[in-house]
């Protein structure tokens, strides 16, 4: 919850940063035009900032030239992309056709868009709890929507359980087996999915062999354990950076080790679980491959049905519902991800990257 | 009577405590091996059993689980060096890998020495834009490139590459600067290669420029001042103030993002699954096609194997000479 909530305060300071931005660019070109006038700087000394600023932004607009082109695909629906008129729609076709699509006809929500809410059945479920859920009308059922939240609170549950401990106990404790364990750790900080892609052969006869295919919980753990190494690495790097003499000031005044893990290191570490909690998210969020292999067409998450829209046709995406579709899973990620986009700048430049 | 026995239990306790390496102050380790155990059941187990499977003569995921596949030893590995299309898939990933690292260098550093750049206004909105491609998820960003580099007549490039030849034209500019639209960008070998590279780089730079910036940023500026004081012109001050700051971080990059390039999968499956005629599967590709399309799982293991081997020879040279593993040392 700490960690939700200081990634809220980071989105907060990076819109008020944003919104006050033309200010400042208004009285950075007042005060331009006042040092040209007082013959501070000369004329040339300011064209030769606007000239690389304008180059800095046309280098920009050309490395984010496809997200734009998407974008405006997405506001399209209906008209054909890949004409004479040119790369971009008309302004004029614009209109939000495509995401009606997505919320209530895809299976984004509900399947085929068969909207439904949830509901609380009392005596039901026949555990120990008598309490259920169900999906009220609906007779479809949940979308890939419910499969994605579902699998990514599984790989957050879980590789938080075991990261933060882990990182605690590397960065204070010393133990039999440390220096070990944390070098082993180092080795698989980088491998990305294609080690997952190359284990595919032995994970889907090892799943099957198990009776684990089509389980969306222990595929949530198994992106889990993929964020394990690197994650725990990056927190110890991140708690190491807190002096060990504030937990000693305060085992002085009487403070417990479990305060000094509540007052000190929970609040202090905040960012970088923060980043942590974007990287896990991101690991359960993102990946296709291995989900589409283990899983049954009812639990596809979002990401499946997202590549499975993409190769519809092998020659002929649907662009328009591509795009729209591909907006709004992306979208969240973006935002919590550029808010704290420092602490994430941070986190990608630890450890060696400083010789 | 009982006083005795106790005195056995405790004597026997401590003799075991003695045995066991595991004293107090250890109940750390407690903390790290749930993770530990986790990992290893879905990494390590995996990469041992497909290990296994590369010794066998299995042909489907139902023969490995019945039993219905036999250890032939090496066979497969022997078969593997024999194949051409092995070959053909090895020198194209590292060729893959060569380019891109090469270009996602060049590009990388002119970006952040560019958004480092005393007389660019607003590069902390810059360069928080230049690096949006890292947020979106891969499945999403290979597409939309995919589309972008799209054979069809009026696809994306194309599209500009006739407007560039209007434009030309216009100039009456020689034959030799003109492209042949429409160019079939994934339905020829090079053309997809030059795609698939163009599309890496596109995915890899903004981690880069993460990593130099922050090198950048840590260059005193009187080292520049005094280096313009002294007279010195931009390319001096580049190798002599700019180089010898970057360099690590750069090479610490380029292992990274080269391991990252060497396992890429996606780019060459969506655009045209290794295509045209398999000339451009990608190692991984190859070992995911033979198993997947060809029923061929022993086999596809031992390729697997040799490019986890590669990926394991990338991260031992990163820790290595990347300075990666500073920090386990000391607690």
């Amino acid at each position: 919850m700490s960690a939700l909530g200081s990634v809220l305060a980071l989105i907060r300071a990076k819109l008020i940063a944003f919104a006050t931005a033309p200010q400042r660019f208004v009285v950075t070109i007042q005060r331009a035009i006042y040092d040209v006038r007082t013959g501070k700087r000369t004329p040339w000394d300011v064209a030769k900032s606007v000239l690389m600023t304008a180059l800095g932004l046309s280098m920009v607009l050309v490395l984010l030239f496809p997200l734009f082109w998407i974008f405006t695909a997405s506001l399209a629906e209906g008209t054909r992309l890949f004409n004479t008129s040119g790369i971009f729609p008309e302004p004029s076709a614009y209109n939000l056709e495509a995401y009606r699509w997505v919320l209530f006809e895809s299976d984004f929500f509900f399947v085929e868009g068969d909207w439904g809410y949830p509901q609380l059945v009392i005596g039901g479920g026949g555990g120990l709890v008598p309490l259920s859920f169900r999906w009220a009308g609906t007779e479809t059922g949940p979308g890939a929507l419910f499969n994605s939240l579902y699998l990514v609170s599984v790989t957050i549950v879980a590789g938080f359980g075991m990261i933060v401990p882990a990182a605690y106990a590397f960065s204070r404790r010393s133990f039999i087996g440390r220096k070990r364990i944390l070098y082993g750790y180092v080795l698989f900080t980088q491998i990305g999915a294609g080690l997952s892609i190359a284990t595919l052969v032995a994970l889907y006869s090892l799943f099957s062999t198990y009776g684990l295919t089509n389980n969306l919980f222990v595929l949530g753990l198994f992106y889990a354990a993929g964020t394990i190494p690197f994650n725990t690495w990056l927190l110890k790097t991140y708690m190491d950076n807190i002096p060990v003499s504030y937990e000693e000031a305060a085992m002085v005044d009487g403070a417990s080790f479990l305060e000094t893990i509540r007052e000190i290191i929970i609040p202090l570490t905040k960012p970088g679980l923060a980043v942590v909690l974007i990287f896990v998210w991101l690991a359960g969020w993102n990946e296709f491959i291995i989900a589409q292999t283990l899983l049954s067409p009812e639990n596809y998450p979002l990401s499946v049905e997202l590549y499975n829209l993409a190769t519809e046709g092998r020659f002929s995406t649907p662009w328009t519902r591509f795009a729209a579709f591909a907006n709004l899973f992306a979208l969240p990620v973006a935002i919590v991800y550029f808010a704290a986009q420092r602490s994430v700048e941070d986190g990608l430049s630890f450890g060696g990257m400083e010789g | 009577m009982a006083s005795s026995q106790t005195g056995i239990g405790a004597s026997g306790l401590s003799r075991l405590r003695s045995v066991i390496p595991f004293s107090n102050r250890d109940w750390g380790l407690l903390l790290v091996i749930p993770g530990v155990v986790l990992f290893s059941s879905f990494m390590l187990y995996p990469i041992f059993y497909l290990f296994y499977i590369s010794l066998t003569n299995a042909t489907f995921a139902g023969s490995v689980i019945g039993g219905g596949a036999e250890l032939i030893g090496f066979e497969n590995y022997v078969e593997l060096f024999g194949d051409a299309q092995f070959w053909t898939s090895m020198s194209t990933t590292w060729l893959f890998v060569a380019v891109s690292l090469v270009i996602k260098v060049f590009v990388a550093v002119g970006i952040a020495l560019l958004l480092n750049h005393a007389r660019v206004l607003g590069k902390r909105y810059m360069r928080a834009a230049v690096i949006v491609p890292l947020g979106f998820p891969g499945i999403f960003t290979i597409t939309v490139w995919r589309g972008m580099f799209s054979d069809a007549r009026y696809g994306v490039f194309n599209t500009i590459l006739g407007r560039y030849n209007g434009f030309m034209s216009s100039l009456s500019a020689p034959e030799i600067l003109l492209f042949d639209v429409p160019i079939g960008f994934l339905s020829g070998r090079w053309e997809a290669f030059f795609a698939y590279v163009t599309t890496e780089v596109w995915l890899a730079y903004p981690f880069m420029v993460i990593i130099i910036v922050s090198a950048l940023q840590d260059v005193p500026r009187e080292l520049h001042e005094a280096a313009m004081v002294d007279g010195a012109g931009f390319l001096q001050r580049f190798r002599t103030v700019t180089l010898p700051a970057i360099k690590g971080p750069v090479l610490f990059a380029s292992i990274l993002t080269g391991a990252t390039a060497f396992q890429q999968f996606l780019i060459p499956w969506v655009f045209n699954e290794g295509g045209p005629a398999r000339q451009n599967e990608l190692i991984i590709v190859y070992g995911y096609r033979e198993a997947i399309s060809f029923n061929e799982f022993g086999l596809s293991a031992a390729i697997l194997i040799v490019a986890i081997a590669f990926i394991g020879l990338f991260m031992y040279v990163a820790v290595r000479y990347g300075g990666l593993a500073e920090g386990v040392g000391d607690s």
